[in-house]
């Protein structure tokens, strides 16, 4: 891992097109500004992993773990029915 | 022409093109490049990879389970996807299932939007948008109804 210090207000360039500017420290708070192309994904760890979890456990579902419809939908039935 | 592909779960898939849609940035942790909507029936659809036959999920549209769902695109997904909630054409949220349907739930917080033909999974920033909403509930669930106790006087 690179590590750097830098001090707010100076910037990180990463490749040819992505900055990442430190706006300022307030106690163990450091607020980044990061600017990246459109198209370059830029998420908060946690909620990257977060969101990375449940696609995972969505994607290992078993077609017999879904209900054939949802409980209320007997006066919204509009004839199909799976098996 | 009919999209035709292989599905672990289901086997030779033909999905018509209309239904099979690019996904730019893939889904978060998943990735995948193309992906087709299949029908499952009571509203279930599956966001099936037309590339790798295991990846599949199933999703719903939020609006039929979720009726105060609503959906603000964060910042910087705005600026990567480069539109926002207001041209969104169609919108789809990821279920995690169970054995137990009551266990079953869906990620309000990263849907699946439509936009011009393609698919992208975004963050919600409207609160609340859990990431592990029930899908469903006991349908006659017995309440106790909060009777106005004489002894609270």
């Amino acid at each position: 891992m690179l590590i750097l210090t830098r001090r707010p207000g100076e910037r990180v360039v990463i490749g040819e097109d992505i900055l990442v500017t430190v706006m300022g420290v307030s106690g163990h708070t450091v607020r980044l500004g990061i600017d990246a192309p459109a198209g370059v994904s830029i998420y908060r760890e946690e909620i990257w992993m977060a969101v990375q979890e449940e696609n995972r456990a969505a994607a290992a579902a078993d077609p017999a773990e879904l209900p054939s419809g949802p409980p209320q939908a007997a006066s919204e039935q509009d004839g199909e029915t799976s098996a | 022409m009919p999209v035709k592909f292989q599905s672990l779960r289901f086997g030779a898939v033909e999905a018509p093109e209309e239904d099979v849609l690019d996904f730019p940035f893939g889904l978060v942790g998943l990735g995948g490049n193309r992906y087709a909507i299949l029908e499952h029936g009571g509203g279930f659809y599956w966001l099936h990879s037309v590339e790798d036959p295991a990846l599949a999920l199933p999703i719903v549209r939020p609006a039929v389970y979720f009726p105060d769902f609503a959906l603000e695109i964060s910042p910087t997904d705005r600026e990567r996807v480069g539109f926002t909630e207001q041209d969104v054409a169609d919108l789809f949220v990821t279920v995690r299932a169970a054995p137990d349907p009551l266990e079953t739930t869906a990620n309000l917080r990263a849907p699946i939007v439509i936009h011009e033909g393609k698919g992208y999974q975004v963050l919600n920033d409207h609160e609340p948008a859990p990431l592990r909403a029930p899908l469903f509930e006991l349908a006659e669930q017995p309440r106790e109804q909060p009777v106005p106790s004489a002894d609270a006087a």
